[in-house]
């Protein structure tokens, strides 16, 4: 396998590794919804890459539901729709609390549940779980937010029973939601990974000195 | 709310019709082999004294038809060195790596046939199916089934078990180990894998970081690490340990570790890559440690 073949197939593995992770999604929810409200959204984007030397965000999309238990608990649950192409089912379950509120900045978390099993074997079924913390900042016709989202691998072993060694995946983010009585629209940059080589020269992922990879994202969300 | 339904309702009919397995081939097609006179890109340069007269380089046109196939795929292979003498000689069975065909790996299949003197071994080296001039659509039963229908070919020429030795590099390494490890036509005396991968798991494990299973992306079977248990014959590997794409740990030193045989040897070339080592390791060097393997 030469230089050259190698961003041919690594890029496509690992794109598509990626793409059932963290990649694929903006923040669920940054700021739980008012009691009984409810949502659905539909995302798009993904890590950037070089693509004939323009920069271009993988097409993921997903497509998440969620409704306000409390006015600070919301629940949620997302359908990974890239992640069903490749014959996999892949939601998100969890909720969005607020921590700390006060005047326009306020402080959530989101524990969530990753699911992930393939219908080509009973055995591919994985559980991990992920935490968001998020700060805000509102303003009248949005809230400008920051935070992270880290997956976490609690399982010792990984193919061919060689030892499982991280457990713990941080990723970074910035992002603004505009709001509208009917509809939101939420802009969103990651950095996924920022502590794992990339493969250097090999993938025209875009991160930072080699590591990670940057993700763009948008998500429209309408309200119920 | 209920177009979100439709939506999702649609993607779950297209589920699962999107598969990497035939993104793994890097294939390119050739209206006709160069060998000596190719001068596109090759990552093994040699100098003159490697060139090999035409008598000694022979096309062959074979026939490999899978089990469960209607028909045969005609594949191409070349066999450097006297046919005449494949009843006698030790014949290396060189199962090249991804990128495009067989001219690209020339260079690495005559170093082997100048292992221990000029044009001292026989070197067979094919396109697996959809490769070069081969017809047909790469898939990892056809490729199996390509090397196979090359050993057919040797052992109805003459060659023995005790004179075979395969040699896979990377991509090539599936073929090997397989037919190493569940033999068809002919079960080799050693076994050489430069740069080998573990498994399809592991090319999504590394990828993701994560414990995940290789078949959420692929159908892909191929277990080197786990094929290789299996494997009793001499074993030999070769690793550049700054290899980006098949990590020199997760992917080589797991399927050397799982080698239960009767000899072993490991050759871990410092400051080498994935598709370099024999000219990081020099080509001497090379020559030598695989010269001295087979001696063994």
């Amino acid at each position: 396998m030469s230089a050259n073949a190698k961003p041919v197939i690594f890029t496509k593995w690992a794109i598509a590794a990626l793409l059932l992770l963290n990649a694929c999604a903006p923040s669920r929810l940054v700021k739980p919804l008012k009691k009984g409200e409810q949502i659905v959204s539909g995302s798009f984007g993904g890590p950037l890459i070089k693509f004939s030397g323009a920069p271009i965000p993988l097409p993921f999309t997903t497509f998440s539901y969620a409704k306000g238990i409390t006015d600070k608990i919301s629940g949620f649950a997302s359908l990974h729709s890239t992640s069903l192409l490749f014959g996999n089912l892949q939601t998100d379950l969890g909720i969005c609390m607020d921590v700390y509120t006060k005047n326009k900045f306020g402080i959530s978390i989101t524990p969530a549940i990753q699911t992930a099993l393939s219908f080509k074997s009973a055995q591919a079924i994985r559980l991990w779980p992920s935490l968001d913390a998020n700060f805000r900042y509102e303003f009248t016709k949005g809230f400008l937010y920051a935070g992270t989202h880290s997956w976490f691998e609690f399982s010792k072993t990984r193919a061919n029973d060689t030892k499982q060694e991280r457990w713990l995946l941080p990723n970074y983010h910035i992002g603004f939601t505009k709001t509208n009585p009917k509809w939101n629209h939420q802009f969103e940059v990651k950095l996924l990974l920022p502590n794992t080589s990339i493969y250097p020269g090999v993938v025209d992922y875009m991160g930072i000195n080699g590591k990670g990879a940057i993700g763009l994202y948008y998500c429209v969300t309408r309200k119920f | 709310m209920k177009k979100i339904v439709y939506i999702i309702l649609s993607l779950l009919t297209f589920a699962a019709c999107i598969k990497l397995d035939p993104l793994l081939y890097n294939k390119q097609a050739l209206e006709e082999y160069g060998f000596e006179k190719y001068a596109g890109e090759q990552e093994v340069v040699l100098d003159n004294s490697y060139a090999l007269p035409d008598s000694v380089i022979h096309l062959l046109k074979l026939n490999s038809q899978t089990s469960g196939e209607k028909t045969a795929s005609e594949i191409y292979a070349v066999y450097l060195g006297q046919i005449s003498r494949i009843a006698t000689d030790t014949v290396i069975v060189y199962c090249h790596g991804t990128k495009w065909h067989m001219d690209f790996y020339y260079n690495r299949a005559k170093l082997l046939a100048h292992l221990g003197g000029k044009n001292n071994y026989g070197v067979l080296m094919m396109d697996y199916r959809g490769y070069g001039m081969s017809k047909g659509d790469p898939s990892e039963e056809g490729m199996y089934t390509d090397v196979d229908a090359c050993l057919k070919w040797l052992k109805e020429k003459g060659l023995s078990a005790n004179r075979t030795i395969f040699y896979g590099f990377s991509l090539g390494s599936a073929p090997a180990t397989e037919l190493t490890s569940k033999p068809r036509t002919l079960s080799p005396s050693k076994l050489i894998l430069e740069s080998p991968f573990a498994s399809s798991d592991m090319m999504v494990a590394d990828a993701s970081q994560l414990n995940m299973p290789g078949i959420y992306f692929t159908e892909l079977k191929i277990d080197n690490a786990e094929e290789i248990k299996n494997v009793q014959q001499p074993f030999m590997w070769i690793h550049g340990v700054k290899d980006d794409f098949l990590s020199v740990e997760t992917h080589g030193q797991t399927i050397y570790n799982n080698y239960k045989g009767i000899y072993r040897e490991a050759h871990r070339i410092e400051g080498a890559g994935h598709p370099n080592v024999p000219v990081v390791w020099g080509i001497d060097n090379y020559k030598k440690a695989v010269l001295n393997f087979i001696r063994k």
